[in-house]
């Protein structure tokens, strides 16, 4: 192959490159999406006749529609304990010497280097009635009996934010050093207080960052079988877990279908959420 | 077994080349293929079932594919015509939904050697019984110092916060509720007794397991001490030094009964057949039943011994005397509105 001639605007790719990926994901990702589809439009197990009955019958009971709730509601919970714990650590990091720096991040990255079975395993341990927590409570005499930690929602979310932390600390760590240091000290030589600040300088232009992250813990917490499941127990039910009760011991493969989409569904409308919201800060940060 | 790395790597090689192509796999074209279930048994049939099969039909190509059974039905129904799967295992609800949707073939009882030898529960003749899984209470020895004897015990106001049981996915769950409805009243047909039994049986729920492997870890932390546990699942923790102890209620222990098939269109018909009878033969099912296996034998002519004859029977008599087992059939009917019903009511 020649030179590209030299008239070629350098700037502009062609697409040709990005082709086989395209044409693995048609093949493996949305070709299956679509046979989802089609099998979730069908009245009957054996997949026969057409219909809208699976969808009829998820969002006209309210038991589904509580499970669909439950499960989005975990996901803004386990979002905003990332959130709230995470941004102190990107800050931090933007701020300390490069030894603390990579201390931080060894930590952030830590819990990806251990599998999701192995580090729901540590929170059993952690949460049982014999767990960390309970033994040292108990030792210290704060409580009598051991408290009820694992098989509940608070373990779950506690559980579900340390396992899906670096999903948001990442993104905050790139966003918060792409923030201009001067820019602070021209806030605070203008008057402005610390809080002030970061409110109206570090936070809005951190915010893509933020909605990034946000995103990121958002679909991973929603879509944690494994978490969901060990720490949660079997009383407590998510999509995950309805969808595979429905495919896998019932055989009803059309309304685990129809169960997928909707929750397909239900999260793309979070995240587009979480998308207007990225836009409309831009314009704040702006003014 | 002798396997090197280069024949798994051909097995392999041939298995993917036939998934790509499967225009490729004609009749005896592909190794036997065995879809057993994973962990323990999976160990098991590894160990012991294969090298019997191979020695028994002149070192015939075989393969485990170890994988749940739904994802066997799911299999076979893609490709029905062809399947890529020769020998099925599976627990009673799925089998029943295997032999529904057409997916096996009748076991050639007239030819097979072992079949009449099993006993009466076991001679299925769409699929026959290898294998017995036993339910029955398990306890922490350290906690419960005088040995739970019924199902009714685990209501004891003493095991307030300490009884672990899982939810209807498992077919020890479903089993349990089955029995727990038996004992006041109620039958296959009718759980209703079960649900109520269960309500009373909140303030003692220490935890609903998502699954059985789920519950017997809550041994190892602590989490609870009284649970209905399988017989093989309580051994390999025990095993592992978890005080763990298993008791046969005097209702009677519940047994499943887990059916081995042969899958229609094979083209493997015959060794499927062999694998099958080898499955059956007293030598594979005592191996089976000694330590580390532990697995209940099903042929009659299999003496009772060590764990087993101890705990559970000492003789296909005393086996028969001691075990119930459940109409799946019936089960089945209902087992999805259980399930959705579980789902609602069990909040603890």
């Amino acid at each position: 192959m020649g030179a590209a001639p030299a008239s070629r605007d350098v700037t502009s790719y062609g697409m040709g490159l990005a082709a086989p990926l395209a044409l693995f994901f048609l093949l493996f990702f949305v070709a299956p999406l679509l046979q989802l589809l089609w099998l979730s439009l069908h009245n009957d197990t054996a997949g026969l006749h057409w219909g809208l009955g699976q969808y009829l019958h998820f969002l006209t009971d309210p038991f589904s529609l509580g499970v669909l709730g439950s499960t989005l509601l975990l996901g803004a919970e386990v979002t905003a304990v990332c959130l709230v714990l995470g941004f102190p650590i990107a800050w931090l990091y933007q701020r300390v010497g490069p030894k603390l720096q990579t201390i931080i991040i060894l930590i952030v990255l830590l819990p990806l280097l251990t599998s999701v079975v192995v580090r729901t395993f540590a929170w059993i341990v952690i949460l049982g009635r014999q767990g960390i927590i309970n033994a040292t409570l108990q030792s210290l005499g704060v409580i009598d009996t051991p408290l009820k930690l694992l098989y509940t929602q608070f373990g779950v979310v506690i559980a579900l934010a340390q396992v899906q932390m670096p999903l948001m600390t990442l993104p905050l760590i790139t966003a918060l050093g792409r923030i201009d240091p001067n820019l602070d000290d021209a806030s605070c030589s203008l008057g402005a207080g610390s809080w002030r600040t970061f409110f109206r300088i570090v936070l809005p232009l951190s915010l893509p960052g933020v909605i990034a992250g946000c995103t990121l813990t958002y679909a991973a917490a929603i879509t944690a079988f494994i978490t969901q499941s060990l720490v949660g127990g079997g009383q407590m039910l998510f999509m995950p877990m309805y969808l595979y009760q429905q495919a896998s011991t019932l055989q009803n493969w059309p309304f685990a279908a129809a169960i997928s989409i909707i929750f397909l569904l239900a999260v793309l409308a979070v995240v587009s959420v979480f998308t207007t919201l990225g836009r409309m800060s831009r314009g704040y940060g702006g003014a | 077994m002798i396997m090197n790395r280069r024949s798994l790597l051909t097995t392999a090689l041939t298995l993917g080349a036939m998934k790509a192509f499967p225009g490729l796999s004609y009749a005896q074209a592909r190794p036997l293929v065995f879809a057993t279930f994973t962990g323990s048994w999976e160990e098991a049939h590894k160990a012991v079932l294969v090298p019997a099969f191979r020695k028994a039909n002149a070192d015939a190509a075989m393969v485990l594919d170890p994988m749940l059974s739904v994802d066997q039905i799911a299999k076979v129904n893609a490709a029905k015509a062809n399947p890529p799967i020769d020998v099925m295992l599976h627990d009673p609800g799925p089998a029943l939904v295997a032999i529904g949707q057409d997916l096996v073939e009748p076991y050639p009882v007239e030819k097979s050697a072992y079949y009449k030898d099993l006993i009466a529960e076991a001679q299925e003749p769409m699929g026959p019984a290898p294998f017995f899984q036993v339910v029955g209470l398990t306890y922490n020895p350290e906690a419960v110092k005088t040995p739970p004897t019924s199902w009714a015990d685990l209501w004891k106001p003493e095991f307030k916060g300490r009884v672990g049981i899982t939810n209807l996915n498992s077919t020890l769950g479903t089993g349990w509720l089955v029995e727990i409805a038996k004992m006041r009243g109620g039958s296959e047909a009718n759980v209703d007794p079960g649900f109520k039994a269960l309500e009373e049986l909140k303030p003692n729920l220490a935890a609903v397991a998502a699954n059985p492997g789920a519950l017997a870890t809550l041994f190892q932390q602590g989490q609870i001490d009284i649970s209905p546990g399988n017989f093989n699942a309580i051994q390999i923790l025990k095993a592992r030094g978890v005080p763990v102890e298993f008791v046969a209620p005097k209702e009677g222990a519940i047994a499943f009964k887990t059916t081995i098939h042969i899958v229609k269109n094979s083209p493997n018909r015959e060794l499927a057949f062999k694998l099958i009878e080898a499955a059956l033969t007293p030598e594979v099912q005592t191996t089976l039943m000694n330590p580390p296996y532990l697995i209940v034998p099903t042929n009659s002519k299999v003496t009772m011994g060590g764990e087993i004859a101890r705990v559970l029977a000492k003789d296909t008599a005393e086996l028969k005397q001691k075990f119930v087992f459940q109409d799946w059939k019936k089960i089945n009917e209902q087992r999805s509105a259980w399930i959705e019903r579980f789902n609602r009511e069990i909040k603890i």
